[in-house]
């Protein structure tokens, strides 16, 4: 087994069995590290909790809905304005966010009270949301409140609005993962099925596993509304509350990040017979595949084809611009869970990027093992990294960059390795064609960064040049370039803005005339 | 025309100021040499606040988890710290101080952290890491009381109580300087050392702005060491310069070990200030020099150009950290300004006793709110609902939302700023301080005029 064994983690002989290195002619049986266990205490990995896996990652994003968590204020005020999943709400969902504030004279007498008249007061404070979220913490878990029998009190002497209770306590698993299962299951259990969604399509889906960072959900929305497609819900990033209760009249479930919400659209199959499609919003051959896909399930290849003949005919010259000089690069993809397989094939197949190591903070072992076939041959795999183990592996591999997250990246910066924000992306979204381009200008321009080669030189020691007043990011990355690509006028450089999204709100899409669904459509 | 104390009448949070205890006794940690904390909780409380800081800073800052998992809520958790312990010290060769910090899931399930402390230095540490100079220290920060500033307090008071040791009296003063910035510690360590006073800044963080080195792996990290710790039972004196983040810990120094303490004015604005300095020299003996009459007279000089001209009756709205809003208060004061709504984001019972919020209740002479326990909700829906109308905004970033939304100019001061770059680089205390606040709410105003078109063409000919 090629286990890989850090220097750093010697001390802990149980981390070897959570990183390997692909070797040659490796089978997945083989070269699998273990995945989604307990923590190792003290070791400083980089995992969350259960909370925030259910709250922050998939419960916010919803943009009509107050979003309360019952507990001490802690846990709402650092999940709050960390994330950059937008709406088309007025980003209320990223504006505002409510605590319950439970203080010690609730943990001893019950804070059931105390909640109920938080819920009242949101309501008030916010007359026109009529939905609301409300997410359990360590603290009313340990107390053991029940909220679910405050919420239908409030409901009763409400009737206008309705109540989701989520029970997902920080401590309740190894990670946020555990907090993606839980609320995937109190969705569906108790909300899909409660609202009766108006068909306008023949072709119906869910968009499950989308969280709209930075848009990535409006432009994989415009694809589909080009191609006719009626989206019920996204689940749930720009998701409307009782969109998604109306989920089960789908015809399929389109499926981007599994490992945060397979689990609903597996509910949802067994449940309602809807089949489940996992598609790759990210990269140029993938995201065609992707589309083609969804258009032989309806019937409507020409139409997912028409798509990306357009798209590609726009946008590839300038992807192949970034790719001439990205070739070979070697980068560590440090995501969550899911863009570890998302990406991994995905950089290396437009990009020519080499993944030199992926990690997962709290994928399972499927995330490893899609994620590890997906990449070459010699790629170092680490499940939940810990900080020295990261900078061993930096130390060891020398990346030019590194997919990660804000914190992480800012160790990077100090070994002199550029980051991009792998959650919250730099200069997103990086979903659809045009999106793919704008991941490889920000990978390009952190690579090439003319400052970035500075930080290398010891002006106290070493000897460098006096001669120049500026370098230009061309000056660096089109020196070994050959001529030819070098005077390719057909390869350009990104071209879109600084926003790719706002100018899909005003556009038209084609009507399809509707075999089975004429009336719905008034 | 009055100033009303008064505490928020809704129960609950729309969108909070503060966060809570364990947040602040993590940012102490990092302030301690050679010390990683442990969080005894879930793995957010810790990889939240790792973030908080990161987004502030821009920098890293290694804090452990316990990592309590559904087995550790039901059966107890301390065998997680017994590990954690264990893994950190024999991964990290060089840490020697390990708060144990406790969050609210494990204050209810009752982890006697102060027990397995004991045993840990009966067996862990006198067995497997002998001869190694480790300190464990229990820090109880329930979410639940409190917030991150009583955090902060609460955790400095840890630190003081486990290391201070009565020896040989020294010359040193003690400087608490509470939850700053690197820009505030500069401005106070220049002024130490203009009058040439020999002192201990206590949680010490002014290298956190950590350089890209060209080699090797520069982070930032706290100054305060285990000897600075231990000498402050034989300092002449502490002044603390936020009574609320630090202030605990002065009292016990003087309790305990007779070290007398001054709970200075926070020393924001020229005023405070002059307090701060007069507050040294009484304790030092050590006179006012002329550098600092010159320091003074620039800002002073500074802040003329503005004050009347453009700051003068200027409503101001100020939210964040205690001791820090009251300073500011009192500086807009100065300015001729009018700090018509001061928010303290927590339910402190002391605020009320607060000797200077007892000067702003009985010198006032116009409407003014002061609201306890209070979230941004108490903003905005006075500005929203109930007529409330403001010229601008000092606080962190958490409250950005409300100044676009309602085209309210903002000055971002306190903790977090994660929107503007750099701003940790800048005193808000001291001469320095006063000056570079003078002009940064001036600035804001100018570039609010010019983005309305209001009356921008005043600047013509300033």
């Amino acid at each position: 087994m090629p286990l890989h064994e850090f220097d750093c983690s010697k001390v802990i002989p149980e981390r070897k069995q959570h990183a390997v290195v692909k070797g040659r002619e490796e089978d997945l049986t083989s070269c699998l590290p273990k995945g989604y266990l307990n923590t190792i205490p003290g070791s400083i990995s980089e995992r969350g909790c259960a909370y925030c896996g259910a709250k922050h990652v998939i419960g916010t994003p919803m943009k009509d809905v107050i979003h309360i968590s019952h507990g001490p204020v802690g846990c709402t005020y650092d999940t709050w304005q960390t994330k950059r999943y937008l709406s088309d709400n007025n980003n209320f969902q990223l504006k505002y966010t409510f605590a319950s504030d439970v203080k010690e004279k609730h943990i001893v007498f019950g804070a059931d009270k105390l909640l109920k008249s938080n819920i009242i007061d949101a309501f008030k404070a916010f007359p026109d949301i009529k939905r609301m979220t409300v997410y359990q913490t360590c603290a009313t878990a340990l107390i053991g409140d029940d909220i679910e029998a405050i919420c239908d009190d409030v409901m009763e002497e409400m009737p206008d609005v309705d109540i989701f209770v989520c029970n997902s306590p920080g401590f309740a698993g190894p990670s946020q993962s555990a907090g993606h299962h839980k609320i995937n299951i109190a969705w569906v259990n108790n909300k899909v099925g409660t609202v009766e969604p108006e068909i306008t399509s023949d072709y119906v889906i869910n968009y499950v596993g989308e969280y709209n960072i930075q848009g990535d959900q409006e432009i994989m929305q415009d694809y589909f509304k080009r191609m006719g497609i009626q989206i019920l819900s996204t689940f749930t990033g720009n998701g409307s509350y009782d969109d998604l209760r109306g989920m089960h009249r789908a015809h399929l479930n389109v499926l981007e990040c599994a490992r945060s919400a397979e689990y609903i659209c597996d509910e949802l199959r067994a449940r309602y017979g809807i089949p489940r499609m996992d598609i790759d919003g990210f990269g140029f051959k993938a995201l065609a595949g992707s589309l083609k896909k969804i258009g032989l399930f309806f019937g409507i290849e020409d139409r997912a084809q028409a798509i990306i003949d357009e798209e590609v005919a726009r946008w590839q010259p300038e992807l192949d611009w970034y790719k001439e000089r990205l070739k070979g690069k070697k980068l560590c993809l440090w995501p969550g869970g899911s863009k570890l397989w998302h990406w991994a094939h995905t950089l290396e197949e437009d990009l020519g990027i080499r993944i030199v190591s992926v990690y997962t903070k709290f994928g399972h072992q499927g995330d490893m093992e899609k994620g590890i076939s997906r990449c070459s041959e010699g790629a170092l795999a680490i499940d939940d990294p810990n900080e020295l183990e990261t900078l061993e592996v930096m130390e060891k591999l020398k990346p030019d960059l590194i997919l990660t997250g804000k914190r992480p990246g800012e160790v990077a910066k100090k070994v002199r390795v550029p980051y991009l924000n792998a959650h919250a992306y730099h200069n997103g979204p990086y979903k659809g064609f045009e999106g793919w381009v704008r991941f490889a200008r920000d990978i390009y321009n952190a690579i090439y960064s003319p400052l970035h080669q500075l930080a290398f030189t010891d002006i106290s020691k070493d000897d460098f040049a006096t001669d120049k007043g500026f370098m230009t990011r061309r000056m660096i990355s089109d020196v070994d370039l050959d001529d030819e690509v070098k005077n390719n006028t057909e390869l350009r450089e990104y071209t879109g803005g600084f926003d790719s999204v706002s100018k899909l709100h005003d556009r038209e899409y084609p009507e399809f005339e509707s075999q089975s669904a004429p009336a719905a459509a008034e | 025309m009055s100033c009303q104390l008064k505490v928020k009448e809704r129960d609950g949070v729309i969108n909070p100021i503060f966060t809570c205890q364990p947040a602040g006794a993590q940012f102490a940690s990092i302030g301690v040499k050679d010390c990683i904390g442990i969080v005894h909780g879930g793995q957010g409380c810790v990889m939240f606040v790792r973030l908080l800081i990161s987004q502030h800073f821009k920098e890293s800052f290694e804090i452990a988890s316990s990592s309590v998992h559904e087995d550790g809520a039901v059966f107890g958790a301390t065998n997680r710290v017994e590990e954690a312990v264990d893994v950190l010290l024999s991964r990290y060769p060089d840490v020697k101080v390990i708060p144990i910090i406790t969050t609210c899931s494990t204050e209810i399930i009752g982890d006697d952290i102060d027990g397995v402390i004991n045993k840990l230095e009966d067996e862990l540490l006198a067995e497997k890491f002998a001869g190694r100079e480790v300190h464990l220290v229990p820090v109880h920060t329930p979410s639940f009381v409190g917030s991150m500033i009583s955090g902060y307090d609460v955790a400095v008071l840890a630190f003081v109580k486990k290391f201070a040791k009565k020896s040989e009296p020294t010359d040193k003063i003690n400087v608490i300087t509470g939850w700053v910035n690197p820009g505030d510690v500069t401005e106070i360590k220049s002024i130490l050392k203009d009058m040439d006073i020999d002192a201990t800044v206590l949680f010490e963080i002014e290298s956190f702005d950590a350089p890209i080195m060209p080699t090797g792996n520069s982070v930032g990290h706290g100054e305060t060491t285990i000897q600075d710790l231990q000498g402050t039972a034989n300092a002449k004196g502490t002044i603390v310069l936020n009574r609320y983040e630090g202030g605990k810990a002065a009292t016990f120094l003087e309790k305990k070990f007779k070290v007398p303490s001054v709970v200075s004015q926070t020393p924001i604005g020229i005023r405070n200030t002059d307090s701060f300095v007069h507050n040294l020299k009484e304790m030092t003996g050590k006179p006012i020099p002329e550098s600092l009459v010159y320091k003074r007279g620039v800002a002073l000089d500074a802040i003329a150009d503005i004050s009347h001209m453009f700051l003068a009756e200027k409503r101001v709205a100020i939210y964040g950290a205690p001791d820090m809003v009251i300073g500011l208060a009192e500086f807009c004061l100065d300015l001729e300004m009018k700090p018509v709504l001061l928010l303290l984001g927590d339910d402190n019972g002391g605020y009320a006793k607060d000797p200077r919020i007892k000067a702003l209740q009985e010198n006032v002479d116009y409407d003014m709110e002061i609201v306890t326990n209070a979230d941004f909700w108490e903003l905005e829906n006075r500005i929203k609902n109930e007529g409330l109308e403001l010229d601008l905004i000092l606080g962190h970033s958490k409250g950005r939302f409300i100044s676009m939304e309602y085209n309210i100019p903002m000055v971002r001061v306190g903790f977090p700023t994660f929107d503007r770059a750099g701003l940790y680089n800048y005193p808000i205390v001291g001469y320095g301080g006063a000056k570079w606040l003078a002009e940064q709410m001036a600035n804001a105003l100018f570039t609010d005029m010019e983005y309305k078109k209001n009356k921008e063409w005043l600047l013509n000919v300033w």
